[in-house]
């Protein structure tokens, strides 16, 4: 019961960060009709720039998260304009062949540079408080409060301003919102520097967590996918849903699988919730098939 | 010498014959597939089994063939009911579950020390012979899949497929059922990998779970889009600049002095990168077609 309660705890924490890639790939797959692939190499770029940002001698983690959050909004920006922009009237493999050749970019210049050794964040270590058995690391707690801050800002940004509306306007019907006026660029603009700014902001989360090395980000990549299938494309609130409940099955899988089948066990999630019910829990069908 | 280009010639021939399978599925019926060395594994794995194991090689070059296109059966099931991106996410999905379950099961395939001695093709004949006689074989096969490809695309069978590329909806319309055909393509492509990685086994004879990474299904689709998906030209074609690629990295190297060989793949997989990027913006229809069109 003990054990369960913890990889339970973990799951929810994990299940938080791994919100925010979701995140990020469920409003690009609503609006720019195309998975992200390089959503991962995105939190790799952030978490990579944060523990650089420390080596040169920024001491508060919160100063290096916003320097890696900036940087890596750049790149996604970038990269829509450079690449994805250009796609956008092609077919929809297009953009995701595209999506998977910048990830293979960005995980190698992070390679050929920083090398392929973990590296770790300066955090103060803590030791674990123990409440009769049940663990829980402050560090894992900040986190937790981290992730769910930023959801909360995400979602404030997408449900109370004008931003947020004309973006679930445009995923939910392009054409309408065309026709009603609503400025692509500037909207296209915003969207992938949000994009940039969560992926790395979940990035360093992750990195914390655990270590950062070069196939961070490509490794949750699936995760946040299942996340965001199971939640429902194009749904903010059920990448978030997707991404608790498939973190938690996760970590609850590990008695039984071991830990190194966590990510055959989202792959299984994903393949069944296809197969059962591809609109995921609250998403729409027609963007499925 | 001859040696080398012997053994780069078997390399060449078993990428074709990945590319070929790949433009089966893509570039005919549309299907992507992301998954590629996931079928090249369970051939390789089949294959090498079974040889370790005492079995004839013909017969683990079957057992190969048939378990890797018959491993593709429910994700060409499950393709039928899903846009293609989804699909590009399951197969990739696959290809990592396969190999991490390449990784964990030891009591079959040893793990990460991976599976040594795979007995060679034509060992009687000796060493230097028996890669001759293998690379003759390929050649042999990889004609003959490309002649059938060929042979298949003017088929009504081919327009078929061609059609449910173009325009699926128009085709059921017109009262043809195109699932059935779509899942035998499917396996059929994939089933082309499991013979390639069997004969990538019994070449190399020895394999572990990080040869068969996501990275060698993108070196084929990097192949197969150089050289312009959907003919056979363009696969074959796309393999040869892919090779030129592969190893000519290996020579550019020694070019330039202060790269260690782990900055080199990374290098490497940057390339690979670009020319994914590149070729999509660029040269949608192969590097070898005027045409900037799809």
């Amino acid at each position: 019961m003990i054990q369960f309660l913890n990889l339970l705890i973990n799951g929810v924490i994990e299940g938080l960060v791994v919100a925010l890639p979701a995140l990020a790939m469920t409003l690009v797959m609503g609006v720019n009709r195309f998975p992200n692939a390089a959503t991962g190499d995105f939190m790799t770029a952030g978490a990579y720039t944060a523990v650089i940002m420390q080596t040169l001698g920024v001491s508060s983690l919160l100063g290096a998260t916003v320097v890696a959050a900036l940087g890596t909004a750049v790149i996604s920006v970038l990269s829509y304009e450079l690449i994805f922009k250009k796609l956008a009237r092609q077919p929809m493999i297009a953009s995701l062949l595209a999506a998977i050749g910048l990830g293979f970019l960005l995980r190698s210049v992070i390679s050929f540079f920083a090398g392929h050794d973990q590296r770790n964040f300066q955090v103060p270590l803590v030791r674990a408080w123990n409440f009769d058995g049940i663990r829980l690391l402050p560090s894992d707690l900040n986190i937790a409060a981290a992730a769910l801050v930023c959801l909360l800002l995400v979602f404030l940004l997408l449900y109370k301003t004008s931003f947020g509306r004309q973006l679930r306007a445009v995923s939910d019907n392009p054409d309408l919102a065309r026709a009603s006026g609503i400025r692509a660029r500037s909207l296209m603009i915003g969207l992938w520097l949000l994009v940039g700014i969560i992926s790395a902001i979940g990035g360093v989360l992750l990195g914390m967590k655990a270590v950062v090395m070069p196939e961070l980000g490509w490794d949750h990549l699936l995760p946040a996918f299942a996340a965001m299938v199971l939640g429902g494309i194009g749904s903010p609130v059920g990448a978030v849903l997707g991404a608790l409940i498939m973190c938690v099955a996760q970590e609850l899988s590990v008695p039984l699988l071991g830990p190194s089948y966590k990510l055959v066990l989202s792959f299984g999630v994903l393949a069944l919730v296809l197969l059962i019910r591809p609109s995921g829990l609250m998403g729409r069908t027609e963007l499925v098939r | 010498m001859i040696a080398y280009f012997v053994a780069i010639g078997i390399v060449s021939l078993i990428y074709a014959l990945l590319a070929l399978g790949l433009n089966l599925q893509f570039g005919l019926t549309r299907l992507v597939n992301f998954g590629i060395v996931a079928f090249f594994a369970i051939g390789a794995y089949t294959s090498a089994l079974l040889a370790l194991a005492g079995v004839p090689l013909v017969i683990s070059f079957v057992c190969a063939t048939l378990l890797a296109g018959l491993a593709a059966l429910p994700i060409g099931l499950l393709s039928l009911r899903l846009r293609e991106d989804y699909l590009a996410i399951v197969t990739l999905g696959f290809s990592e579950a396969v190999r991490i379950t390449i990784q964990q099961e030891e009591w079959l395939t040893k793990g990460v020390q991976g599976l040594p001695g795979i007995p060679k093709f034509f060992a009687s004949l000796g060493a230097s012979q028996s890669d001759n006689a293998l690379f003759v074989l390929l050649l042999a096969l990889t004609a003959l899949v490309a002649w059938g490809t060929v042979r298949l695309t003017r088929s009504p069978l081919g327009r078929l497929l061609r059609a449910i590329g173009d325009d699926e909806p128009a085709l059921m319309a017109l009262g043809k059922d195109p699932t059935k055909f779509k899942v035998q393509i499917f396996m059929l492509g994939a089933a082309l990998a499991g013979l390639a990685g069997a004969f990538y086994a019994h070449f190399i004879t020895f394999i572990s779970p990080e040869q068969f990474i996501p990275l060698v299904t993108f070196y084929v689709w990097m192949g197969l889009i150089m050289g312009g998906s959907g003919t056979v030209r363009g696969a074959l074609g796309g393999t040869i600049l892919l090779m030129i690629f592969l190893e000519g990295s290996r020579f550019i190297k020694d070019w330039i002095p202060g790269v260690s060989e782990v900055q080199m793949a990374s290098v490497r997989l940057a390339a690979v990168g670009l020319a994914l990027i590149l070729v999509t913006l660029y040269r949608p229809n192969g590097l070898f077609s005027g045409r900037t069109k799809t």
